[in-house]
């Protein structure tokens, strides 16, 4: 796959290059070829060090300008500390305007010239705040930050933009969000998170950018997790399993789908998108996470909405297989896409307990926990023959994790003797011992 | 595409001064044509008023007797009458929209043992840095059990609420820590 680009591996077959042109096992014309075809990816490499520097020296510059301004702040009259606060902004944007004009072409100058306008709103806001004494909470302020700074992120193409961006939304929701009783409006955040969602594919069309592409997957799918907990939480509606396997499938089946057929190196999402579905499916095998608890009240409308956004990862997970199946290509693992499915048929059972029942142990919480224990067996089976078939030690060791975790849990949880944990647990090593050693002897002899 | 995005990133920058020049205009509107009220300041544990660059507030108006809690919402407005010593009192709440010179937007909190918890839009009053700590002796000293005499006054102008001034023994902070200057 193009995205993988090991550079360390490339200086070293760029040193290699005149040894191997003197011990004449290359031609001087090869080695130029292979020299040339590599400098493109050496400069982008370089070029994102410079980035790096140039965001680090416009975010101390960003913060001299505010030392030197605070330095004299208690002897300035209100009116004069208002123009001063908008000071670096005028700054930043005159910065921008430069940028775009004239060094648009430019990565490190747009990176730089989009964060130093963006501290610089912060800075206005909050030097204005103090100063008139005007008080809104953190919330609001994060708020109206993330959609100032939403533009920024598309007018300048900026990397670290849109992460700060994402963590900024996951911020804002952990600040509105309480544990103790609902408040309206948490349900936004989805639409904050909606709005950096284009750039975000553009990154993964474009896929020059390796890092960018793997630290904005890591950062959206994290917070995005974040918020499906507290929209669960929000509305009270016990599909927290459904809608965490849906979401993870998603992840799952939009990396190998894109990916396209077994590789043996996955993309981020897939190796996301594994690993959470896997720890969904051991999460599940506990019998506590049935026990649902009715809520007595009907849910409002944003209730509603948080209901149906949790639904559409299940739904949109679902839809993928389907189109993949019709299109006859089916490069995923069938258990890992199949898992919304079983979670929707476990919480069917869980839910068919009486309400009074429904929120201890109670046979279909536990018929409930059975099918999640198999499913996660079969799920385990199916990585590591994917991992054999790939020629990949580390998915097919993933598999046999998946199937440890799965018998570390039962022995945690169910009364077993000691014997018979003890024997599980050399069962389960002696499985990788094995597994290992005949992966090793297949390799050598291949 | 270049002139595309320069047209774009002025209307962003225009926006983006906006939002700080607005808040400035709202307030000095409020500040200048706002009617005064003033509340009275609740005791705050003195450990937990020390923050910084500003003065924590808590208010003993911010708790109001009532039979049920507010219906969820992310607004409440109060509305305000003066008491018989002159401080502010909450009438009532209401979660529709109202405006005028004795409503405040709040937000609602908890409700437990007959009284629904609101927060005043103000919990703090920002100072420069030299008095902060001077200023927090003593608004703490002045707020415990037995010596309450603190006060804010806030202008209130068609819903929109400004805080104007803290006062301790009925002087603006200012003048009371050039008259009390720390031993």
């Amino acid at each position: 796959m193009a995205l993988s680009v090991n550079h360390r591996a490339i200086r070293w077959l760029r040193a290699q290059l005149p040894e191997l042109v003197a011990g004449g096992v290359i031609s001087s014309d090869s080695a130029g070829a292979i020299d040339r075809h590599y400098q493109a990816s050496e400069a982008r490499a370089t070029s994102f060090g410079f980035v790096i520097l140039a965001v680090i020296g416009s975010a101390l510059m960003g913060a001299g300008i505010i030392l030197l301004i605070a330095h004299n702040w208690d002897e300035l009259s209100r009116p004069t500390r208002c123009l001063l606060a908008f000071l670096p902004l005028v700054l930043a944007q005159l910065l921008g305007f430069f940028v775009l004009l004239r060094r648009n072409d430019s990565p490190a100058w747009r990176e730089s010239a989009a964060i130093f306008d963006v501290a610089a709103i912060a800075i206005a806001i909050s030097l204005v705040s103090q100063t008139y004494q005007i008080q809104g909470s953190f919330t609001d302020f994060m708020r109206i930050w993330l959609l100032l700074g939403i533009p920024i992120i598309y007018l300048f193409r900026t990397n670290f933009g849109a992460l700060a961006y994402i963590i900024g939304s996951a911020v804002w929701m952990l600040s509105k969000g309480n544990w103790s009783f609902n408040r309206p409006g948490e349900m936004f955040f989805w639409l904050l998170l909606l709005l950096v969602v284009p750039f975000y594919v553009k990154v993964v069309r474009q896929s020059s950018s390796v890092w960018a592409f793997r630290v904005l997957s890591i950062a959206l799918i994290a917070v995005s997790a974040v918020g499906l907990g507290v929209t669960i939480e929000f509305t009270r509606s016990d599909l927290g399993g459904v809608a965490f396997a849906g979401f993870f499938a998603v992840i799952y089946l939009s990396g190998m789908i894109w990916q396209g057929g077994a590789k043996e190196s996955l993309n981020v999402l897939s190796v996301m998108g594994g690993l959470g579905v896997a720890i969904t499916a051991v999460a599940l095998s506990f019998e506590a996470l049935w026990h649902l608890h009715p809520s007595w009240e009907s849910p409002s409308l944003e209730q509603a909405a948080g209901i149906g956004i949790a639904l559409c990862f299940p739904i949109a997970a679902v839809a993928l297989s389907a189109w993949s199946w019709v299109r006859r290509t089916i490069p995923f693992s069938i258990s890992a896409a199949s898992i919304p499915v079983v979670a929707g048929i476990a919480r069917l059972v869980a839910g068919a307990a009486s309400p009074a029942a429904r929120p201890f142990d109670n046979p279909y919480a536990f018929a409930a926990a059975v099918l999640f224990n198999l499913y996660a067996l079969v799920l385990g089976i199916e990585f590591l023959m994917r991992g054999i078939k790939a020629g990949s030690m580390a998915r097919a060791n993933f598999g046999l994790l998946v199937i440890a975790a799965l018998a570390l849990a039962r022995f945690f949880d169910s009364d077993l003797s000691f014997v018979a944990r003890g024997v599980g647990f050399i069962a389960v090593g002696a499985g990788f011992l094995i597994a290992n050693v005949i992966f090793f002897r297949k390799r050598i002899h291949a | 595409m270049k002139l595309f995005r320069v047209l774009v990133f002025a209307v962003v920058a225009l926006a983006q001064m906006a939002v700080p020049a607005w808040a400035v205009w709202m307030r000095t509107q409020t500040l200048a044509k706002g009617k005064i009220w003033k509340f009275r300041t609740a005791p705050v544990d003195p450990v937990d008023a020390v923050r910084g660059r500003y003065v924590a507030l808590a208010f003993a108006a911010e708790k109001v007797p009532q039979a049920e809690r507010l219906p969820p919402a992310s607004v409440a407005y109060a509305f305000l009458k003066e008491g018989s010593t002159g401080f502010a009192e909450i009438d009532h709440l209401s979660t529709t929209a109202a405006t005028g010179n004795n409503v405040m937007k709040v937000e609602p909190g908890a409700w437990w043992d007959g009284s629904q918890h609101i927060d005043f839009p103000f919990d703090r009053f920002w100072l420069t840095e030299k008095v902060a700590p001077e200023a927090d002796r003593a608004y703490a000293s002045s707020s415990r059990e037995e010596k309450e005499n603190a006060y804010v006054t806030v202008r209130v102008h068609d819903g929109d609420a400004a805080l104007e001034q803290l006062y301790i023994d009925g002087q603006p902070l200012m003048e009371y820590l050039r008259s009390h200057p720390p031993h």
